[in-house]
């Protein structure tokens, strides 16, 4: 987890305002991942329903979503610093102590994402090539017709809609607390982060 | 030179947006064959012919492609990188040419801000406007830069930064 303190990255801005700092922290590849997967998520949910005239439309956005969440996944192998995985560990524990300092009014600004926000990076991850999986599986004469299958590509389609609102509850508190919008940063690809949060 | 290297950040950060767009269509592209491919492999077993080669070797081309790209990227980003450094010491060290011409010229504070705000190629009145002055007071302060400087008006004034420009290259 990149905690601001311990980064002096090269890519500060002069040009934001007095009393904050601009970081390039979203590099254009996670930026259109991102949007990319969102809009793959939208679309296949509430755009072409998977029966009727929708249904190879929704077959097209889960597969654009899942090729998505892979190039995601290479990037975050081979990609510049904030984009990698490393950079965001899975670490329940990390994501736990962050919520009880957010709680007692400590409040670390994370240039990349904070250890809460990573867990729900990888859950949202994962619930996307899950739900490209069994989807693709109720396509394949082998599984068609199955029930659990199906079953559990509805499970899973519930679990990321409260995934979606989790991550959104998240994104507003994280603004709120920390003062670094994080909306604009996910389009310009800048955090612009109080100065004296930088440390 | 800072210009120069400005606009050649904006353009590499232009080349890394659309390489960036470039690289997520083509893995798109790229897991559609190869599922395809695999598809036809593990589904209904019929793997014959030589359609099914082209399709399998131009998956791989375009994985291949990618990998390519992601490469070719990252090394823009890195010259991205670069060029904001260079940048940044460029701006710094002018400002420290700027300011060690200013002390050997013996300014006083007024008359430091107003010669910067010269440089920047700000009129008289405008400067007046902006440190809340008589333009009268930025004339005869703008004389003092002058006359301290041993040049007879702004052009003058720039060609001496300019020279120690050219002269670092």
């Amino acid at each position: 987890m990149t905690e601001v303190a311990s980064t002096t990255s090269g890519a500060r801005d002069r040009r934001a305002p007095d009393g904050v700092t601009s970081v390039k922290v979203w590099d254009p590849v996670v930026r259109l991942t991102h949007w990319g997967v969102a809009a793959a998520v939208l679309g296949c949910s509430f755009l072409f329903e998977p029966e009727g005239n929708g249904a190879d439309l929704h077959q097209l956005f889960g597969y654009v979503g899942v090729g998505l969440v892979v190039l995601r996944l290479v990037w975050g192998l081979v990609g510049p610093r904030h984009a990698r995985l490393s950079s965001f560990p899975p670490n329940p524990m990390a994501a736990l102590r962050h919520l009880t300092d957010l709680h007692r009014g400590r409040r670390h600004v994370h240039l990349s994402h904070n250890p809460a926000g990573a867990l729900m990076v990888y859950n949202l991850w994962a619930s996307v090539i899950a739900m490209g999986v069994t989807g693709y599986m109720m396509g394949t004469v082998a599984f068609f017709g199955i029930d659990w299958v199906e079953e559990a590509h509805e499970v899973i389609y519930g679990w990321i809609m409260v995934s979606v609102v989790l991550h959104l509850a998240g994104i507003v508190l994280d603004t709120v607390l920390t003062r670094v919008p994080l909306v604009p940063a996910m389009i310009t690809g800048r955090k612009r982060v109080p100065t004296d949060r930088l440390g | 030179m800072t210009a120069v290297a400005v606009s050649d950040r904006a353009r590499t950060g232009r080349r890394a947006a659309l390489l960036s767009a470039v690289i997520v269509v083509q893995t798109l592209c790229a897991i559609f064959f190869l599922g395809d491919v695999i598809g036809d492999l593990v589904g209904d077993g019929q793997f014959e012919g030589p359609h099914k080669w082209v399709e399998i070797v131009a998956g791989l081309a375009m994985v291949g492609g990618v990998a390519f790209l992601i490469f070719e990227l990252r090394r823009v980003m890195n010259r991205v990188a670069i060029l904001e450094n260079a940048t940044r010491a460029a701006q710094g060290e002018m400002a420290d040419v700027i300011e060690a011409f200013f002390d050997e010229w013996n300014l006083t504070a007024s008359e430091r801000d107003v010669a910067l705000l010269m440089l920047k190629g700000i009129e008289n009145d405008e400067i007046a406007r902006i440190r809340g002055t008589a333009s009268g007071t930025v004339r005869a302060q703008g004389a003092a830069v002058f006359r301290k400087a041993g040049v007879d008006g702004r052009p003058q004034l720039f060609s001496i930064f300019m020279e120690e420009l050219l002269a670092g290259e």
